[in-house]
Parts: structure tokens; sequence; C-alpha cells
């Protein structure tokens, strides 16, 4: 016992290096003000960063930005690779090179294709607005209108991250019995009520999982951003880890900056927690008991 | 079965296609990219691949840089999950179970928003400016999947094994050399590949903890370019630089394809 409990100690220690500590910083930190104001020195200041979090126009938009992003991006991911795990989920040639394809989008560095994405949607050069263009007579200015850049960044995400996201399904899929699709056709069942009664019952787990780690992923969305659009136009896509960027690194306070990563911490985890209780009563509630 | 032929094709044309918009910009002169209905004197050129690969750092360095922090990370992560993954398939269900929902919502969470207590640690410690530092927060970041991954195939292994070995008078050590380590290399190469790609993308920490140009890993290296400047930024150059960056990806994703997708699947699947 005594043995386990020490080869399981350095890795805790290193998590706890980069997961617990950071969090017990930020919330000590988030009671200073610790900016070039104080020749970055902590003092303490009597929640004025709460204060200030609470009060934070930019902070709020910023958060309804990068729920909007996620809930577009992770919607539309789900969706589109389950169709395409549906269509693929059945023996044929050509599977390592589906495999490949499929995997390359989602292993590229983020930042490499960000920037060619600023290329492809550039006005007027860009491939889109001379397409646009040819199509409807008129420009589209794609990366410079903030009703427009939004779905931009949607688009580069759901790019890189469907293929990724069919994949995982359609290994869920391949793991549901086929005998299951027989005995359900001998009584006579269409292929709409198996994928009603078999399919998505069975699927559920995998789906779940995919929903919260994408959306998890989703709400920290950083790199993108940044490169893709840099926040803008007019903070239009601005995401609230770029945000809490700014305030570190571009308006050197570190103590707001906390503040605004502990503070999103705390909506991320009642969010999950809320997610959580839902897939769990769904869950029970399936007619077939998914394996959990 | 029409729809499903027809999805295989727009499933590559939609994963591949912008890059080859970026292979074809890569080779076009800037005027061809301008007027590419006009015709030119020249419309094909060197010129972008030559301007990367002969910049100040040249290219290849930040590849390298890249690769050094990858397997670094790599090595650390397999070092501290290996034997806690075992510990935690041996322990107690109730002791593991609680373990792994850690684990779990340490991996949920978006690590970006740790960025600056980590770049406060980096400054005091003065571990800023080093490859070798950043594979410790890699690591650390990477254990939450390293060690659920390696701990499902620890405890997919039938304990008869190592009852036998522990009859005959192998040590925990030789056990784990001679008997575990062999059983479980198809997970073990999974979980590196997977750290390996995470170290090698990785962003937010890489850009607040190295600032040194020859130091710079290839992603922030690719947003340095980006960020030189806001109205005209190199796209010529910079496709090169993106073909570039790619082809090891690529061929890294051809080569380890199948274990890639068995670490990914049975986390989705046992996680």
């Amino acid at each position: 016992m005594t043995t386990l409990l020490l080869l399981l100690l350095p890795s805790m220690l290193f998590m706890a290096g980069v997961f617990a500590l950071p969090l017990a910083r930020y919330l000590w930190l988030s009671f200073h003000a610790d900016s070039v104001m104080t020749g970055l020195v902590a003092i303490p200041n009597d929640g004025a960063n709460w204060n200030r979090f609470l009060n934070d126009l930019r902070y709020w938009q910023d958060l309804g930005q990068t729920l909007r992003f996620a809930v577009a991006s992770v919607t539309l991911e789900l969706l589109l690779g389950l169709a395409i795990a549906l269509l693929l989920n059945q023996p044929q040639r050509g599977r390592a090179l589906i495999r490949t394809t499929s995997l390359i989008p989602w292993a590229l560095p983020t930042t490499v294709m960000a920037l060619g994405w600023r290329w492809i949607f550039n006005t007027p050069y860009g491939p889109v607005n001379r397409l646009f263009e040819s199509v409807f007579g008129h420009s589209l200015n794609a990366l410079g209108e903030p009703s427009l850049a939004w779905l931009t960044t949607v688009y580069a995400d759901v790019w890189k991250t469907t293929p990724f996201v069919a994949l995982i399904l359609l290994a869920g899929l391949q793991t549901i019995p086929s005998d299951l699709y027989e005995a359900a056709r001998l009584e006579g069942a269409g292929a709409l009520t198996c994928l009603k009664k078999i399919t998505l019952p069975l699927l559920l787990p995998y789906l779940g999982l995919a929903l919260m780690f994408r959306m998890a992923q989703a709400f920290g969305v950083f790199d993108l951003i940044q490169v893709m659009t840099g926040g803008g136009p007019a903070s239009s896509t601005e995401s609230i880890a770029l945000y809490a960027y700014w305030n570190a690194l571009r308006f050197l306070d570190f103590g707001y900056s906390a503040t605004i990563m502990i503070g999103s911490f705390i909506i991320l985890t009642m969010m999950v927690a809320i997610a959580w209780v839902v897939i769990a009563t769904a869950r029970r509630r399936s007619v077939v008991g998914a394996p959990s | 079965m029409k729809m499903n032929r027809s999805i295989i094709p727009l499933l590559i044309i939609w994963s591949l296609a912008p890059l080859v918009w970026q292979l074809y910009t890569s080779f076009c002169t800037d005027q061809a990219l301008v007027m590419p209905f006009a015709e030119h004197a020249q419309r094909w050129t060197l010129a972008h691949y030559q301007s990367v690969l002969n910049s100040d750092p040249p290219f290849l360095n930040y590849l390298f840089n890249s690769l050094f922090a990858g397997v670094l990370s790599t090595l650390l992560t397999l070092i501290l999950a290996l034997p806690a993954s075992y510990s935690l398939s041996k322990l107690n269900q109730r002791t593991a179970t609680l373990i792994k929902a850690l684990l779990i919502g340490c991996a949920l969470f978006p690590y970006v928003l740790l960025f600056l207590a980590l770049l406060e640690v980096a400054r005091f410690l003065q571990l800023g400016n080093s490859l070798i530092a950043l594979s410790i927060p890699y690591a650390a970041l990477s254990q939450p999947l390293a060690v659920l991954l390696l701990t499902n195939a620890f405890a997919d292994l039938p304990t008869e094994l190592e009852d036998a070995a522990r009859v005959e008078g192998l040590t925990l050590l030789q056990r784990f050399r001679w008997i575990l380590l062999p059983l479980i290399a198809p997970a073990i190469a999974s979980t590196s590949i997977l750290v390996f790609l995470f170290s090698w993308n990785e962003y937010p920490i890489a850009l607040t903890w190295i600032s040194d140009s020859s130091k710079l890993t290839l992603p922030v290296a690719m947003a340095r370019i980006a960020g030189s400047s806001i109205h005209s930024v190199p796209y010529g150059p910079y496709a090169a630089a993106t073909v570039l960056g790619s082809i090891p990806l690529i061929l890294l994703v051809m080569a380890f394809q199948k274990p890639i997708v068995s670490g990914l699947t049975s986390g989705a699947v046992k996680g």
C-alpha cells in the first residue's frame, strides 16, 4: 500500500503544481492589486477586483461571445460528426486513408492554420471573397464585419474538429453489436427506429463525453482567436481567455487577470456540474441501459 | 449506399482543401496572388521558400525546438505516469475511482486559464527561455490523459501474470521492466504520440515562457509572423512556412494513425 502511494505521488505532485497551485494563487491574487500601478507588488485591495469583475461589461460581453462560439461550433461538430460517422459505419476500402485525412486538421498546430484562414478569408484577395464576388457581384468582408467574423472562427474550428469527432463517434458505433440490429429488423423495425432505439441510446455516452470535452475546450478558446482575428473587429470575436491574456500581458494587471481566470473557472465549473446532472438524468432514463 | 460512397471524397476535400490552398499560395509570386487571372511574366516562384529557409533564425530551427520539447516532455510524462498508473490499477476501487474522477476533471480543464500563474512560476524560478524547463509544465499537463490511458492498459492485464513473476522472486522493478512494460507497449505508444502532439502544438505557455527568438517553438514562431504586422501579413512566405511546418506532422499522422486512433478511442470508451 505504501509503495503504491509512493508510486502515485510524483505524478500527483506535478499535477498539483500546474492545476491546484495556480488556482490557489489566482484566488489569492484576486483579492490584491498587482499591476504596473503598484510596481507589480501585490497589495490587498478589499475585493475591488471582484467588484470590477462583476461590473465589467467587456468581460460579460466576451463571455457571451465565447459561449456563442462554443455552442455554435460544438453543435455543428457533433451533428456533422454524427452524420459522417453513421455514413462511414460500414466495412469499406480506404479506411486508413479516411483516418489519416481526418486526423490531419486535428493534428496541425492551431496557429499554423489560423493565419492560413486569415488569408483564405482575406478581402479582396482570398478565395472565399473571390468566389462570393463572382456569384453575388459584390465583395464579402468576412473578417472585417463584426457580424461575420465570429462565423469564420466557428468555421475554422469546425474544420479542425469535425473529422476528429466523427472518428470518435465511429469508434463508438463499432462497439454496438450488429445482432442488435438484426434482431430489430426481424421484429420489423425500420432504419429510423433502429437509429432512435438502438444507435442513439448506445452512442449517448460517447456523445455526452465528446460534448463535455469539446465544450470545455471551446470555453478556453485562445490560439485560434489570437492569431486569426486578434479578438477583432471591434472586440467582436474576443474570448474570455484572450481578455485575460490582454489584461496580464498588455495592461500588466496581474491581479485583475487572475480574477478573470478564477471567475471564469467558477462559471465553467457550475456549467459542467449542471451538464453532468442533465446527462446523468438522461442516461438513467434511456430505455436501453447504456454501458458506462 | 450512394451517399456513403460520396461522403469519402467529400470528407477528404473538406479536410485537405485549405492545405492545398496554402500549398498553391506558397508557390505563387506576389503579383500572381493579387491578380490571379491576369497574364504574368512569372507566375510560379520558390522565393517564399527561400526567404523562410534563409530567415534568421532559420525556420528549421523552430522545427528542431518543437521536436526537442516534444520528445523531452513525452519522456518526462512517461516517467511520471507509468508508476502512477500501475499504482492506480492496483489501488482499491474507491480510491482509484476518486482519483480517476479528479483526473477527468483536470483533463477537462481549459489549461489556457493557467498560463498566468505558470508564467509567475517561470519568472520566480528563472525557467523562462528554456526548452528543457518547458517540458515540466507540458509533462504535468499531460498527466491526466497519460495516467488514464495507461491505467486502462494495466487494468486489462491478467493479474496471474504478475503473481507468477512475484512467486519467481522478481522485484517490482524487474516485473515492471520484463513483464508489464512489454505487455502494455501499444498503450505506451498511443500515449507517447498523443503527448508528443500536445507538446508540439502547445501555444499559450510557450508564448509566455519563451521570448528568445532562437528558442521559439513552431506554433509561436508562426504566430509571430502573424503579429509582425497586422495590416500586411507576408502571406506568401507564411504559406511556405505552413507547408514546411505541416509536413512533419502529416508524416507523423500517416505513420502513427493506428496508435493515435486507438489511444483516442480507448480514452473515449473507458474514460
